[in-house]
């Protein structure tokens, strides 16, 4: 029986503050998302040097930048359990549904701290105009709520198979392509001085639309 | 048999009025006929990846197995009549528009389905135990089938479409076809139509049959 309204609050609190703990015991997920993330800008950076007037082209370098970077650490959170052995564990004490917004949270987490790394390094290193925080940090944080309730429903998925590494980002990539399209769209509008509120408006309901297909599925994902 | 027969034949009496009976279009002079191929392709495409969505919300509801061959067969299935879809219109594209591929809307649209497709059939392949990869795979399949009516919205606003208009001009209209280009092109589409769910009913088939051999050999030993 999955637990009460208040119960299930305070279980998905715990489980993000778990998830918090065990990543800050070994950094080991952080760190190398981190490291990813830089390289892969700097390798942006350095084969196209500044881009101060192109901004069709700094929208798209960061949001690939971002992706990848998500794509190569966002399944870290539920493939840990499953390596460690530890789901069975967690599935006496919680909900499917906790685990998985706790989850879901501590990603977004993730994310944040990525990003607080990586944007502005990007924004240093590429030389671009200068930003309007307002619809920048708005279309920034939607793509970012709609990439974390994708690749936290996929990292679910994808931990319970063979080669969870390669799989996640091929599997995830079809179902991003939306996000990463209007995310794009959105930053070079916001870039150009046009608004943003169809992208924003788009990448809310694209986030509000997965996150509800998900509770709905997070029940059936484990079973055996 | 007899029906078997007969949808070769329909097949095959569609193309042949297609390339002697119907005329072409003057704007597109012996591309036109790529219309015969192309058009349905791309609607099994999306008939199968329906159909296949259809069945994992089916498995999800009621747990028959039944539901996920249905499934898998629609979308290996869809997989190939994407292809022919998008070779056929990537080389009208390079007759019409000078190039394979641009990344149009529904070049996009059809390459994305594409990627779904794959991506639905490796995660297939890389799951152990039938229940469970009918589970997961199910569970996919739903997200993607919320997540793909997006592209429509979303793909118009990074590139402009030359595609002509996906909805048939009434006659009478500007723009309408020729009755008997017309008449072929439905022919081809409803010929397709029974052929996808022909291959579909002989792979459900021969995987039950599967099952239930391995079924039999393991009750004997």
């Amino acid at each position: 029986m999955p637990p009460n309204g208040s119960n299930s609050a305070a279980a998905v609190w715990a489980i993000l503050r778990k998830e918090c703990r065990s990543e800050w015991r070994t950094r080991y997920g952080l760190n190398a998302a981190l490291l990813f993330a830089v390289s892969t800008l700097t390798s942006v950076s350095f084969v196209v040097g500044r881009l101060p007037d192109r901004t069709d082209l700094l929208a798209a370098l960061l949001w690939v930048v971002l992706l990848f970077a998500a794509l190569a650490s966002l399944a870290h959170a539920f493939v840990r359990e499953v390596e460690g052995r530890t789901l069975t564990l967690l599935r006496l004490v919680a909900s499917p549904t906790a685990i998985a917004l706790g989850k879901l949270l501590f990603n977004l987490l993730f994310l944040a701290v990525l990003e607080a790394v990586t944007v502005p390094l990007f924004l240093v290193l590429m030389g671009g105009p200068p930003v309007r925080w307002g619809p920048f940090l708005l279309i920034l944080g939607l793509g970012s709520l709609a990439l974390a309730a994708t690749t936290t429903l996929v990292g679910a998925v994808v931990s319970q198979t063979r080669g969870r590494g390669a799989l996640f980002a091929a599997v995830s990539l079809p179902l991003l392509m939306v996000v990463l399209a209007a995310s794009v769209s959105g930053l070079r509008a916001q870039w150009d001085g046009n608004p943003v509120a169809t992208e924003a408006r788009l990448l809310a309901a694209y986030a509000a639309v997965v996150l509800g297909a998900s509770l709905l599925l997070y029940d059936h994902l484990w079973e055996d | 048999m007899a029906l078997r027969l007969l949808l070769f034949l329909w097949i095959a009496a569609a193309m042949l009025g297609g390339f002697l009976w119907a005329p072409l279009v003057t704007a597109l002079g012996a591309s036109t006929r790529v219309l015969y191929f192309h058009i349905p392709s791309a609607w099994i495409t999306v008939l199968a990846l329906g159909w296949s969505m259809l069945h994992s919300v089916q498995y999800l509801r009621t747990r028959r197995l039944d539901h996920d061959d249905q499934a898998a067969a629609a979308a290996e299935l869809g997989v190939l009549f994407c292809i022919v879809a998008a070779v056929s219109g990537s080389l009208w594209a390079k007759a019409q528009w000078g190039s394979y591929w641009n990344w149009d809307p529904r070049e996009t649209t059809i390459f994305f389905l594409l990627l779904i497709y794959g991506a639905y059939l490796a995660l297939r392949s890389a799951i152990e135990g039938e229940e469970k990869r009918a589970r997961l795979a199910a569970a996919y399949s739903v997200i993607a089938f919320v997540t793909v009516p997006f592209l429509v919205f979303v793909v118009p606003r990074l590139h402009a479409t030359l595609h002509p208009s996906p909805i048939l001009p009434q006659p009478g209209e500007r723009g309408a076809m020729d009755p008997r280009i017309r008449i072929c092109f439905l022919a081809m589409l409803a010929g397709f139509t029974a052929l996808f769910f022909w291959i579909l009913s002989l792979k459900v088939r021969l995987v039950r049959s599967e099952r239930r051999a391995r079924q039999e050999s393991a009750a004997q030993s």
